[in-house]
C-alpha cells in the first residue's frame, strides 16, 4: 500500500497546497489561521506515518533508504525528481513538522497581514520538507535557495527594530554562499558525467567520482562555505544576530530552529561524502571554528542586555557541538551531532519562544526591566527555567545527552578539541545563570503587568518541555534511527 | 515559389500584413480594435510558425523558415503582444494617440520575424536595422515628454555608428568570403585575416546593439526615456535579435577562436560594471537597464564557450529574459499613474495596495536575480553550466560573484514593495488587457522555472 500513495510528495506538497490555500484566505483572518494549523497538524502526522515502514526496503533505492522515489524532471541535464527517507531524513521532517507547528501556534497573535505570514510559515516549511528529502543534488539547491524568499519576507515584512536591512543582509550572506556552491555543483556534475558517461545529479552516484586532491580542496570550499555561513560558523555568523533579533518569533523560531539545521545537514548528507579527502583536510579548521564558536559566543552572549540577541549567540554557540560532532565524523560523534541538531532545535526554540511570549507582554526585551517573575507568572517562569537548565546541560535533560555523546565521540579522534569544547560549556552556564536569575528571580525592577500564560500558550510550552525532557531521559529511539544511515554515510 | 513556400513565411506575411491594415485603417477604427487586431495578428504569426516544420530551402530570395526561426518567431510574437497589450491603457493615460503606435510595434515585430529567417547577408543587415528603425520611432513616441525625444535621438545616433559597423563588417566578410549567402561567406580559411578583422567589427557593431560595455552608453538614458512598454519591448524582442544575429553567424563558421578574447573581456566588463552600475541607480528604470547590462554579459559569457550548449544557453536565457523583463516593465507601465514611478521609493508598499502588479514586479525581480523557482534560475544555471563546460572557470566565477551583488539591488525593489510603507498616489484599477499580459509573462517566468523540459527540447530542435 505504501508504494501507492507518494508520501515523500505528500510531505513537500501538502505544506505548499496549505500555504497556497490560506493565501485565498488571507482575507478572513480566523479562517487563515485555522487552516493553517490544521495543514500544520496533518503534516504532523504524515510525518509520523513513516515511522511504521522503517523496516521496509522500498524497490530502487540506495542503501539505507526505506522510502523513495523517482521520475524524470529535466532530463536535457539527467536532472531528477529523486526523494528519499532514511533515519536522518524521518528525524528531520518530524523536527520540521514539530517545528512549524509550534511556530504557527506562536504566531497566533500576529496581527496584520495574518493570512500572508502564514502562507509564507507553510511556504517554508515545504522548502524544508524538500531539503531534507531530496537525493538530488540539483532539487537540493533548487530548496535550498527556495527557502531564503519566504524566510526574506518574514523578516522583512513582520520584523522589528531595522528589519529590511537585517533580512537584506541575511539574504545577501546565504546567496553569495550558495551559489558558489552552484558552480561547485555543476563543475562536479561535469566532472563524473566525463569519468562515468552518465550526466546525473544523483547524490549516491556522485559519491563515487574520484576527484583529484587540489580540485577537491576548492569544491569542498565552496560547499562548506555556503553551509558555514547558514549555520553559522565563526566568523560568517555576523548575519545572524541581527536576522534572529529582528524577525518575528515564529521567524527566529524557524530560522534558528530549522534553517540552521538544514546547513548541518547538507554537511553530513552532501559535503562530507562526496569529498572525503577534501573533508579530512578541513577537519582542522572545522575543529578550531567550532570550539572557537562554542567559547566565543558564549562569551559574547554573557555580555548581552537583550534576551533575544543572547539567545541568539547562545544559539550559534550550541551550533558549535554540532560542529565538533561533524568534524569528528566518527559514528558516535555524528549520530550525537544529528541528536544534537534535534535538541537544539527544541530547547533553543523554545527559549525563543518564551521571550517572543514575555516580549508580547512587556514589549521588552532588555534584562533591565523583568526580574521576579517567579511570584508573578509562575507557569512561565518554570517553563522559562526548564528550558534553561535543558540549554545549560543540566543531566535528565535533552542538550546534556547530544552534548555529552558529542564529548565523547569527538574525544577519541581529537582530545584537545573536545577539552576546550567542555571549557565552553561552563561558558554557557554562566550566562544561563544570569539570564534565570535577572528575569526569573531577583527583585522587580521596572512594575509590570504581566499575565501568566494563556492555555495556548501552556500548551505549546508544555509540548515542547515534554519533549526536552523525554529526549533527556529516553532518546535510544531516535538514536536507533540514526544508527543504519549513518552505517552507510561513514563507511570508509 | 510554390504554396509551401507561402505557407513557410506566412508568419513574416501575416505581421507585415497587419502592420499595413493598423497603419492604413486607423483613422476609421477605434484604437482599443487597432489593439486587438495587432494582438491577434500576433498570436497568429506565433502560433503558425510554433507548428509549421522548418525547412532549409530559401521560399524567397533570402528567406527560410529555418528551425531557429520556428524558435524565435514565436518569442518575438509574444513580446509584440504583451507590449501591445500593455500599451493600449498605458498610452491612453500619457495621452499617445494614434495608430502609429501599434503600426510600429508590428513593423518591428515583422522585422524581427524576418531576421532569423535570413539566408543571405544583406537581408540579414536590412531585417537588423528594420528592426532598430522602428524603435528609434516608438522610444520617441511620447511627443509630451522631452526625455522620450531626447531618448530617440540618443538611441538614433549611436544606433546609427553601431549600423555603420555592422555594414562595414559584413562588407568585410563579403570581401573575404566572395559571397553574400550566409552559409557560404563565413567557411574560407584561405582569407581569415579579412573575415577575423569583418568579425571584430562587427562584434563592435553588436556590443551596440546588446548594450555589453563599452557600448552601453546610451542604454540607461534610453530606457529611462522610453515610455515603459516601449522599454519592455526594447530591451526583450531587440537584445535577443542581436543575440540571434550573433548565433547565425558563429552557427555557420568554423571555430573562431581569436573571438574567445574579445568576447570574454566584453562579457567580464558588462558582468561586473553593469552589476556594480545598477547598484547605485535610484531610478527603476535605469536599474534595469544597468541590469539588462550584466545581464547582456551573461549572454555573452556563454557565447564565448563556442559550443552547442554555449548557444542553447543563450537562446534560453533570450527567451527567460523576455519573460522577466516583459513582466518587470509590464508592472512598471501599469503602476504609473499620470506621470511613471521613476524612483524605486516611489513603489513604497505598492505590493499590498496593488498585490497583482506588485507580486509581478516582485516575482520579476526575484527572476532576474536568479533565485528558484523562477526562470532566472534555470537560465543561470545553464549560462554557467555552458561555461564551466567550455573552461571559462574564472569568467563563471567572477560572473557568479556579480550575479550575488546584483541580488541587492533587486531585493532592494522587492522591500519598497513589501517592507515600507508609501505615501505615492494609489495606482488605478488594473486594466484586463494589462492584467492578462502581465499574467502570461508571470506564468512563462514560473512554468520555464518549474518545468523548463519541454523548452529545452525546442531548443535542441532550433539548433539543428
Amino acid at each position: 500500500m505504501t508504494s501507492l500513495i507518494p508520501i515523500l510528495t505528500l510531505l513537500i506538497f501538502l505544506p505548499l497546497c496549505g500555504s497556497l490555500l490560506v493565501f485565498a484566505l488571507r482575507r478572513s483572518e480566523a479562517a487563515a489561521r485555522g487552516v493553517a494549523l490544521a495543514f500544520g497538524l496533518a503534516e504532523l502526522a504524515l510525518c509520523l506515518w513513516p515511522l511504521a515502514l522503517t523496516g521496509e526496503k522500498a524497490a530502487g533505492a540506495p542503501a539505507g533508504y526505506f522510502l523513495y522515489q523517482d521520475a524524470a524532471w529535466i532530463e536535457r541535464f539527467g536532472i531528477r525528481y529523486t526523494l528519499g527517507m532514511d533515519g536522518i531524513s524521518l528525524v528531520m521532517t518530524l523536527l520540521t513538522a514539530f517545528i512549524t507547528l509550534i511556530a504557527v501556534l506562536s504566531a497566533w497573535q500576529v496581527k496584520e497581514r495574518a493570512g500572508l505570514f502564514f502562507s509564507l510559515l507553510l511556504a517554508l516549511q515545504a522548502a524544508v520538507q524538500g531539503l531534507f528529502l531530496s537525493l538530488d543534488l540539483f532539487l537540493f539547491y533548487l530548496f535550498w535557495e527556495a527557502m531564503l524568499i519566504p524566510m526574506l519576507l518574514l523578516i522583512g515584512v513582520w520584523g522589528s527594530g531595522r528589519p529590511v536591512y537585517s533580512t537584506i543582509k541575511f539574504f545577501l550572506y546565504t546567496f553569495v554562499g550558495s551559489l558558489l556552491m552552484l558552480l561547485a555543483i555543476i563543475a562536479l556534475y561535469l566532472m563524473h558525467g566525463a569519468q562515468s558517461g552518465s550526466y546525473t545529479f544523483a547524490l549516491p552516484e556522485l559519491v563515487h567520482t574520484s576527484i583529484p586532491y587540489d580540485l577537491g580542496l576548492w569544491l569542498f570550499a565552496a560547499f562548506l562555505l555556503s553551509f558555514a555561513i547558514k549555520f553559522p560558523l565563526f566568523p560568517l555568523h555576523t548575519w545572524q544576530p541581527d536576522a534572529y533579533c529582528d524577525a518575528p518569533a515564529a521567524g527566529t523560531l524557524m530560522l534558528g530552529s530549522l534553517l540552521s539545521k538544514t546547513a548541518a545537514y547538507g554537511l553530513i548528507r552532501i559535503a562530507f561524502p562526496l569529498f572525503p579527502e577534501a573533508s579530512r583536510a578541513f577537519t582542522p579548521l572545522i575543529y578550531v571554528v567550532a570550539v572557537l564558536g562554542i567559547g566565543y559566543f558564549a562569551w559574547i552572549a554573557f555580555a548581552q542586555r537583550d534576551m533575544k540577541r543572547m539567545l541568539a549567540y547562545s544559539s550559534v554557540s550550541h551550533m558549535g557541538f554540532v560542529a565538533l560532532g561533524i568534524a569528528a565524523w566518527s559514528p558516535v560523534a555524528v549520530s550525537g551531532a544529528l541528536l544534537q541538531m534535534v535538541n537544539h532545535a527544541v530547547t533553543t526554540g523554545a527559549l525563543f519562544v518564551a521571550v517572543g511570549m514575555l516580549e508580547e507582554r512587556a514589549d521588552n526585551r532588555d534584562l533591565s526591566g523583568y526580574g521576579g517573575t517567579w511570584g508573578k507568572i509562575p507557569v512561565f517562569s518554570f517553563f522559562f527555567l526548564v528550558f534553561n537548565m535543558a540549554s545549560a546541560g543540566v543531566p535528565g535533560l535533552n542538550n546534556f545527552v547530544s552534548e555529552l555523546i558529542i564529548l565523547v565521540g569527538t574525544f577519541r579522534v581529537a582530545p584537545l578539541a573536545a577539552a576546550l569544547a567542555f571549557l565552553g560549556t561552563i561558558l554557557t552556564l554562566v550566562y544561563t545563570v544570569r539570564l534565570v536569575q535577572e528575569v526569573v528571580f531577583g527583585k522587580e525592577k521596572k512594575p509590570l503587568d504581566l499575565k501568566d500564560l494563556s492555555l495556548r500558550e501552556a500548551g505549546v510550552l508544555g509540548v515542547m518541555a515534554l519533549v526536552v525532557v523525554a529526549l533527556g531521559v529516553h532518546p535510544g529511539p531516535v538514536l536507533d534511527l540514526f544508527r543504519a544511515p549513518l552505517e552507510v554515510l561513514l563507511k570508509p | 515559389m510554390t504554396l509551401a513556400d507561402l505557407y513557410s513565411i506566412m508568419p513574416i506575411i501575416i505581421t507585415a500584413g497587419a502592420a499595413l491594415v493598423v497603419l492604413l485603417c486607423g483613422p476609421m477604427l477605434l484604437s482599443a480594435s487597432l489593439t486587438a487586431i495587432g494582438v491577434t495578428a500576433s498570436a497568429a504569426a506565433g502560433v503558425w510558425a510554433a507548428l509549421s516544420t522548418p525547412t532549409s530551402t530559401p521560399a524567397v530570395a533570402g528567406l527560410a523558415f529555418t528551425p531557429l526561426a520556428r524558435f524565435l518567431i514565436p518569442l518575438f510574437c509574444f513580446a509584440a503582444a504583451i507590449t501591445l497589450l500593455l500599451s493600449h491603457s498605458y498610452n491612453e493615460r500619457r495621452g499617445i494617440k494614434g495608430e502609429e503606435f501599434p503600426a510600429t510595434v508590428l513593423f518591428a515585430l515583422f522585422a524581427t520575424c524576418v531576421l532569423p529567417c535570413a539566408t543571405n547577408m544583406l537581408i540579414l543587415f536590412l531585417a537588423l536595422e528594420s528592426v532598430s528603425f522602428a524603435f528609434y520611432i516608438l522610444v520617441s513616441m511620447d511627443l509630451s515628454r522631452a526625455e522620450s525625444g531626447e531618448a530617440g535621438l540618443k538611441y538614433l545616433l549611436l544606433g546609427a555608428v553601431a549600423a555603420a559597423f555592422t555594414a562595414f563588417g559584413f562588407a568585410l566578410l563579403f570581401t573575404g568570403s566572395g559571397t553574400l549567402q550566409l552559409s557560404g561567406a563565413l567557411a574560407r580559411p584561405e582569407n581569415r585575416a579579412i573575415i577575423s578583422a569583418g568579425w571584430g567589427v562587427i562584434l563592435v557593431g553588436m556590443a551596440f546593439k546588446l548594450s555589453l560595455v563599452p557600448g552601453h552608453l546610451w542604454t540607461p538614458d534610453v530606457y529611462q526615456g522610453a515610455p515603459a512598454p516601449v522599454s519592455a519591448y526594447l530591451s526583450t524582442s531587440s537584445k535577443v535579435a542581436a543575440a540571434a544575429l550573433l548565433l547565425m553567424l558563429l552557427g555557420l563558421s568554423p571555430p573562431m577562436p581569436e573571438l574567445r578574447v574579445p568576447l570574454a573581456a566584453l562579457s567580464v566588463l558588462s558582468m561586473v560594471l553593469g552589476n556594480l552600475a545598477a547598484l547605485r541607480q535610484q531610478n527603476i528604470k535605469r536599474m534595469l537597464a544597468y541590469s539588462s547590462v550584466a545581464h547582456m554579459g551573461y549572454l555573452a559569457l556563454a557565447l564565448l564557450s563556442g559550443s552547442r550548449d554555449g548557444y542553447a544557453a543563450v537562446l534560453l536565457y533570450g527567451a527567460v529574459y523576455t519573460a522577466m523583463n516583459l513582466a518587470a516593465f509590464g508592472a512598471i507601465s501599469s503602476l504609473s499613474v499620470e506621470e511613471e514611478r521613476e524612483l524605486i521609493t516611489d513603489y513604497a508598499g505598492l505590493g499590498f495596495t496593488a498585490p497583482l502588479r506588485g507580486g509581478v514586479l516582485a516575482l520579476a525581480m526575484i527572476s532576474l536575480a536568479g533565485i528558484p523557482p523562477a526562470a532566472g534560475f534555470i537560465g543561470k544555471f545553464f549560462i554557467f553550466y555552458s561555461a564551466i563546460k567550455g573552461g571559462a572557470i574564472t569568467l563563471a566565477i567572477i560572473g557568479i560573484l556579480s550575479a550575488a551583488a546584483s541580488a541587492h539591488f533587486y531585493l532592494k525593489v522587492v522591500a519598497q514593495l513589501y517592507m515600507h510603507r508609501g505615501e505615492a498616489p494609489a495606482p488605478r484599477p488594473v486594466s484586463l488587457a494589462e492584467g492578462l499580459a502581465l499574467c502570461l509573462a508571470s506564468l512563462m517566468i514560473l512554468v520555464i522555472g518549474v518545468y523548463p523540459g519541454p523548452l529545452l527540447g525546442a531548443i535542441e530542435a532550433a539548433l539543428h
